[in-house]
């Protein structure tokens, strides 16, 4: 298992990594090239970046926009998220990894607080798994996907938990380990690839859709030809 | 949880078709409003062209492959959806009626989608599939109140216009918009509600006289002035429906002084482009700006009217000019301007009724206007009441997105479509609900009636024409008035 664990946590999580990366980077560069060719032929250039970058903010810190609709699960959603993304980030131990392997490390949360969020993040992600199922409207809109993230996303959260704070034995803690980072390179790898793929492009979210009422200046002519309609009548 | 669904018998009601059995037979097209004969033959492969075509010459694409990459399937479109609301139907979940064109964008418009569809043999766009997408996207009312609520920024919107739009190529469109749109692109009125001229001409002077007789003040409606600073296009049913409120802004502009005309080249600031093709609403568009150009005038005036306001102020910088573009006003942004600088005076003692205002959402959803014709409203009317929700997140009339021109689904709109507004009104308690849009007062007229509220729906400039001051000396005496309608006799 000793092996394993060191393919794992060498090879395996660079590999993992730098799909995550490059997929994430590619995603994003398709947005931002596709957003330019937009602006480049759409026939009126102004872009109404008060409005975009407003709800752009609004969005990354949506606590007005909870009451508005579906409260419960808005606000647990949120508390999740917190949980998702400060805990990998601002662990202590993970910025310690980074810190023997690139050379510098950043700062990191109390031990207390990354505990909490990591429970919260575990707790609040099977509240929205179980607000999925239990609400008709959202059961009937999801994909299998959507079941299976929130299971997918808790396994390295509760891995990481048991393995830092039960005392699990030696064995028991590089099972949990390596369970622990398998699970995360999974979710690295699929990651650009699902829906997840929104932690990148949420931000280009607003920017995207103003664009997109942005039309060329020679729609008419341009689609008449192109499907041969030119003179029809109406 | 509260429900706002309607009762059984209400939605059998609401969704019966007018439409004849052996038409939907030979259509094969079964949806509520009537469509000009169609072609039927490989309807999918005609689809897929005409969604090619639309892709390869817009910028729909870029939205269509953020949404499919980024959906996470929330559900809070739903608790915002008013269609959804009132027929819990959960294919009226306004991110499932995106998913219907998503679907066919990833299957056939992706390379993953593509190879996936390939390998299993499924999901090639089926007549049924498009018979859905027909049924749907004409069941949202485009209020775009979802747009709101959606933390992933999808703009249910503007799929359910492309899907529109590209059903519209393959003649599955409502035949009560494309009737008025080539009467208005290709007929001899050159307007939706075919006024010639003549009638049009007629009709304004009657409205003067009018006007001279209840206020004692001559208000032209200044035909072909070249070189106003306004040229105006009000929705032109206005002409027909809502005189007062056409009576309304030419009293304004005749307390200004400012210059103002509408020309009889082209009067119709009317866009079903807006609801159902990006070519017919570029067309319409073009006319405005050759109307406006013909009279050397400097700016587009919009009556009140949210659609042709959005698809004027929006729009015409796309296919007319980009900066250089004429610029756009809605009526009411002129009305506040007058009357914040003091050059318009109203009577806060003409309007005692408890007046509430709705929001049109083509004018609110995006923050345009909400507060100006507020502040005008409550400084006249003494009793001015909120709805709520209101400004951005108001609730669409149930008539938005061009149905409210199908008369044949009235019973849909005003049973469904209109549900929660209807509530929000009898909460209300309004006896005056101003609604500055042709589109909304129709609607909201069918609706009080429908649902048997009490209330009188209006334009604000119809409330304004009851209230305004004029000057005495703008005042024309009793003698000369009598003489003058003798005269005309």
């Amino acid at each position: 298992m000793d092996a394993l664990l060191e393919f794992a946590r060498g090879p395996l999580f660079r590999f993992s990594l730098a799909i995550m990366l490059l997929g994430l980077a590619r995603v994003v560069l398709l947005d931002l090239s596709a957003a330019y060719m937009a602006y480049r032929r759409a026939g009126d250039k102004s872009i109404p970046w008060n409005w975009v970058i407003r709800r752009t903010l609004m969005w990354f810190f949506p606590v007005n926009r909870i009451f508005a609709s579906r409260p419960v699960y808005s606000l647990f959603s949120i508390i999740f998220h917190v949980g998702l993304l400060l805990v990998p980030i601002f662990l202590y131990a993970h910025v310690e990894l980074w810190r023997g392997a690139i050379g510098f490390g950043w700062w990191t949360l109390p031990k207390a607080v990354a505990d909490w969020l990591t429970l919260a993040a575990i707790v609040f992600g099977l509240l929205l798994l179980i607000l999925r199922i239990s609400s008709r409207a959202s059961r009937f809109l999801s994909r299998k996907q959507d079941f299976l993230w929130p299971l997918i996303l808790l396994v390295p959260f509760v891995t990481g938990y048991i393995c830092a704070n039960a005392g699990v034995g030696p064995a028991g803690y590089r099972f949990g380990m390596l369970l622990h980072i398998l699970s995360a390179e999974a979710i690295f790898i699929l990651l650009p690839f699902t829906k997840i793929a929104h932690c990148v492009l949420m931000p280009l979210s607003q920017l995207i859709s103003a664009l997109a009422w942005k039309f060329p200046a020679e729609t008419d002519d341009d689609v008449c030809t192109t499907l041969n309609k030119k003179g029809a009548p109406v | 949880m509260k429900t706002t669904q309607i009762s059984a018998e209400e939605r059998k009601k609401a969704f019966a078709s007018a439409r004849k059995p052996e038409v939907v037979e030979k259509q094969r097209l079964d949806v509520r409003y009537h469509v000009e004969d169609i072609d039927v033959k490989d309807r999918p492969r005609r689809f897929l062209e005409a969604f090619a075509a639309i892709l390869k010459h817009s910028n729909y694409q870029m939205a269509l492959d953020h949404y499919v990459r980024m959906s996470a399937k929330c559900s809070r479109c739903a608790t915002t959806c008013q269609v959804y609301q009132a027929t819990g139907d959960l294919k009226d979940i306004p991110c499932y009626r995106s998913e219907l064109l998503l679907s066919v964008y990833r299957r056939h418009f992706t390379l993953g989608g593509m190879l996936r569809g390939r390998a299993l043999g499924s999901g090639y766009l089926t007549d049924e599939k498009i018979q859905e997408m027909a049924d749907s996207f004409w069941n949202c009312t485009a209020c775009r109140r979802c747009v709101n609520e959606c933390p992933s920024g999808i703009d249910h919107g503007l799929i359910t216009h492309l899907g529109r739009y590209i059903l519209s190529e393959i003649g599955i469109a409502p035949r009560a918009l494309v009737v008025s749109v080539r009467e208005q692109l290709e007929g001899t009125s050159g307007n939706t509600s075919a006024i010639p001229v003549p009638a049009l001409v007629d009709t304004l002077e009657f409205l003067s006289e009018d006007m001279l007789e209840d206020k004692g003040v001559e208000i032209p409606f200044p035909l072909d002035v070249e070189g106003s600073d306004y040229v105006f296009y009000p929705a032109v049913s206005d002409f027909l429906m809502e005189a007062e409120t056409l009576m309304g802004i030419a009293a304004v502009f005749k307390a200004t002084g400012d210059s103002w005309t509408t020309g009889t080249g082209y009067f119709d600031g009317i866009n079903y482009g807006l609801f159902y093709s990006d070519r017919m609403l570029e067309r319409i568009l073009k006319k405005i700006d050759a109307e406006t150009r013909r009279l050397k005038g400097k700016t587009v005036l919009i009556g009140e009217c949210g659609h042709a306001s959005r698809s004027a102020k929006a729009f015409l910088p796309t296919y007319c000019g980009g900066k250089d573009a004429y610029p756009v006003i809605n009526i009411m942004e002129y009305t506040y301007d007058v009357w914040k600088a003091g050059r318009l005076k109203l009577d806060p003692n003409v309007i005692t009724e408890k007046v509430a205002y709705h929001d049109p959402c083509n004018l609110a959803r995006q923050g345009w206007i909400v507060d100006k014709p507020r502040e005008i409203l409550k400084s006249f009317c003494k009793n001015y009441v909120e709805m709520t929700p209101t400004g951005i997140d108001n609730i669409c009339c149930g008539g938005g997105g061009g149905t409210v021109s199908i008369d044949e689904i009235r019973s849909y709109r005003t049973a469904v479509g209109g549900k929660l507004k209807a509530d929000q009104i009898r909460k209300s308690g309004a006896q005056f609900l101003v609604a500055p849009c042709a589109n909304c007062k129709k609607q909201l007229k069918e609706l009080v009636e429908d649902q048997e509220i009490d209330c009188e729906v209006m334009g604000l400039h119809d409330l304004i024409y009851r209230a305004i001051i004029f000057p005495d000396s703008m005042k024309v005496k009793p003698a000369e008035v009598e003489s003058g309608q003798k005269g005309e006799e």
